[in-house]
């Protein structure tokens, strides 16, 4: 069979690669698209099941994936396999990489929220000194959120905030819970606001590239989707120096292949992505392929409180059975002493805190339970993460994956900023819960391990100067013209703010300048 | 209840009748044949049902110990099966067994500690100590909890038996089966991913 050549060839179908092939296929783009994983049969590879029907009882086969704190007995077959594809680092820096390789990747099981970036972190240089500011701004991405947003049908209540701009939102006109108004009350003078959580509704079960992305590539006519394609490296033409295709490994039979390709785009998520470059050897003349690795630091139940109107099941009505979000208010219009930059909170009200929350057990922890249940208020904190030089990933070549491919390690750890920026969140949140009358039963500033947040960002970064990124303002490469990335690994700053949003609109972004770019000729 | 005993609660039930009088009446023109392809469905139980676990991780005075500790911390309340009910001891003796050293390092100390405890204080085993008793030695149960785990052994065993011996009895088949019963909601039932292909 002669080899086909496509125009365009993406590697990954989340919600990076899946918007590049929305976007390109649209505008008359032919696109290959692998992905590491199966495309999956909902219904066949899913079903209801009793936890006592699992062989562990719903605690997991024991070590089975150490890092991955989501994973229970229910979904551990959804995650990669550690063993399949592991990764090295110092046992003393744990780095948690949580990843999924399925047609649809993380899009598949991401929380849905969905939020912009502000010019606090696009030109965060500008305000406080550190680090490098985005070769854009939000008023150059603001047109791309507006058209992401409707795909996704983000909900939402616009809130009028410089450092969390409004979109294009399915309007959430609920009220909010009395908890939220209390919370509301006593943080304003701390500066906070209480937001309407800002969430993708999507269509039916997901939302996902898997079924508001790919289905509209598939309906033009210009993709073709290859699932369990394992992307070894990238090949380049010696004339020319630009990229020509990619070798990749059959998953199932592990037959090596090679497809081409006039461009390749990378969206295999953040860190495969750069994985993809470093095996390839190429787009580093920077030095900074793989560096500035950053994520956002989460403390889940951070500080829960009771409220104690709700005691004994006698909460007035709308009092709870809500969530809300506290954008960042720290370092707006303050300036902080111990920390730059600063972090969000989402929260809710009406849950009933953990067993392990109460120093007692048998019937007496029982009945402190049942007098609280359904009246806590529980939330995680998100701080943002400083992008530094130090925390990056390299090619570990002593260790391969079950495909032979070399793997990543990872030199990644939290410093004394994200210290002292989650210590801050914890005593303010405990002096907010405090004045608005309710009980803090607990309260923790230790953050996970870096990656937690299935957030990691940065390593391929974008900027204006070649010597210090790896990516131009359109998320192609400095060195090869017509090699582009458009995850998250192009980030220069992550702010607080869940990423998938900006990922996607810088997606769409830049595969228009490409489409473009194809048609005049200059790619 | 053992399903063999429910599927007959559920055949001798006053609905059973009404459901089959509403069938078409092939009943009474004898059985009718399976379509060529298809296969009858056999209705199978989870090990649980028909059996028990061996112990084979824990020494006895460890067993001993942990099944004082899992009747303490999730006695039978409000109808509910506890711990000793839904054996979950023994699945703990099961899970332990087949987890990482460092986790099996902290039971088996734990264990050790607490009848060392118990022997130091009171004269006799863990297993053997009364209501007042354990109270005392379970005393580090009460220290608020953080994130980090506690350095004093004890306390940090005696952190997770507590959280793995309620989850080991709220999963286990006794407890659902009582939680279910008399509603048409499923006791701790999750979506499951198979392995992929």
């Amino acid at each position: 069979m002669a080899k086909r050549e496509y125009d365009v060839l993406i590697v990954g179908s989340g919600a990076s690669g899946g918007m590049a092939a929305y976007t390109l296929t649209q505008l008359g783009v032919k696109c290959l698209l692998l992905d590491a994983g199966p495309k999956v049969d909902f219904q066949r590879n899913r079903g209801l099941k009793p936890v006592y029907e699992l062989p562990y009882r719903g605690f997991g086969r024991p070590g089975k994936l150490p890092h991955v704190v989501q994973a229970n007995e229910f979904n551990a077959n959804q995650w990669v396999d550690e063993a399949e594809v592991p990764y090295t680092h110092d046992p003393k820096e744990p780095y948690n990489w949580v990843r999924v390789r399925m047609v649809g990747g993380k899009s598949l099981f991401w929380a849905r929220m969905s939020f912009r970036l502000s010019d606090y972190e696009f030109k965060a240089k500008d305000k406080d000194g550190f680090g490098e500011n985005w070769p854009l701004d939000h008023a150059e991405l603001s047109p791309f959120y507006d058209r992401v947003e409707p795909i996704f049908r983000v909900s939402g209540r616009k809130e009028g905030l410089a450092q969390l701009p409004d979109g294009v939102f399915v309007e959430d006109s609920s009220p909010d819970t009395g908890a939220a108004q209390r919370i509301a009350a006593a943080g304003k003078p701390y500066g906070v606001t209480v937001t309407k959580i800002r969430r993708a509704l999507g269509e039916g079960p997901f939302a996902s590239s898997f079924n508001l992305l790919l289905p509209k590539a598939m309906a033009t006519g210009n993709l073709t989707i290859v699932p369990n394609a394992v992307v070894r490296d990238l090949t380049v033409d010696k004339n020319t120096g630009r990229v020509n295709g990619v070798n990749f490994v059959d998953r199932k039979s592990k037959r090596e292949m090679h497809a081409a390709a006039r461009v390749v785009v990378l969206g295999a998520s953040c860190l495969e992505s750069t994985r993809i470059l470093l095996n390839s050897g190429i787009a580093n003349s920077s030095g900074v392929l793989g560096r500035y690795l950053h994520d956002q630091f989460y403390v889940s139940n951070s500080v829960v409180a009771i409220v104690p109107e709700a005691r004994d099941g006698k909460a007035p009505r709308g009092l709870m059975g809500g969530g809300g979000y506290i954008p960042r208010f720290k370092n707006i219009t303050t300036k902080e002493k111990n920390f730059i930059r600063g972090y969000a909170f989402d929260f809710f009200a009406g849950g009933t805190p953990d067993a392990r929350y109460f120093g007692s057990w048998g019937a007496q922890l029982q009945k402190e339970m049942d007098a609280v249940r359904g009246a806590s208020v529980s939330g995680t904190l998100m701080g943002e993460v400083l992008p530094r030089y130090e925390n990056h990933v390299s090619v570990d070549r002593k260790v391969t994956d079950a495909f032979g491919i070399p793997v990543l390690n990872f030199k990644c750890k939290y410093t004394d900023n994200e210290f002292n920026m989650a210590k801050d969140a914890i005593d303010t949140m405990s002096e907010i819960y405090h004045k608005a009358g309710f009980e803090v039963m607990h309260r923790n500033d230790s953050m996970f391990p870096p990656g937690y947040s299935i957030h990691e960002l940065g390593t391929c970064r974008m900027g204006d100067d070649p010597k210090k990124s790896v990516l131009n303002r359109w998320n192609q490469s400095h060195d090869v013209k017509n090699l582009f990335v458009v995850d998250g690994s192009s980030f220069v700053t992550g702010g607080s703010q869940n990423p998938t949003m900006t990922i996607l609109a810088l997606s769409m972004r830049a595969s228009e300048y490409l489409a473009g770019q194809m048609k005049k000729g200059e790619i | 209840m053992k399903r063999r005993n429910m599927m007959k609660a559920v055949l001798a039930a006053p609905a059973a009748p009404a459901l089959l009088s509403q069938s078409p009446p092939a009943h009474a023109q004898g059985p009718v044949p399976a379509a060529p392809n298809e296969t009858a469905e056999l209705a199978t139980s989870i090990a649980d049902d028909a059996a028990t676990t061996r112990t084979r991780f824990f020494t006895q005075p460890q067993l001993n110990a942990l099944r004082k500790l899992s009747a303490i911390v999730m006695p039978p309340l409000n109808g509910q099966p506890g711990a000793i009910d839904a054996g979950a001891p023994e699945f703990l003796d099961f899970l332990i067994g087949a987890s990482p050293a460092p986790r099996q390092q902290l039971y088996r100390a734990g264990l050790d500690a607490l009848n060392d405890g118990a022997k130091k204080r009171f004269g006799k085993t863990f297993a053997d100590v009364d209501v007042t008793q354990a109270e005392t030695l379970l005393a580090p149960l009460k220290q608020p909890w953080t994130y980090e785990p506690p350095a004093d052994p004890l306390a940090h065993f005696l952190r997770d038996a507590k959280a793995d011996i309620r989850t080991a009895t709220v999963n286990s088949r006794e407890y659902s089966a009582v939680a279910t019963r008399g509603s048409r909601r499923g006791g701790g039932m999750g979506l499951y991913w198979y392995p992929l292909d």
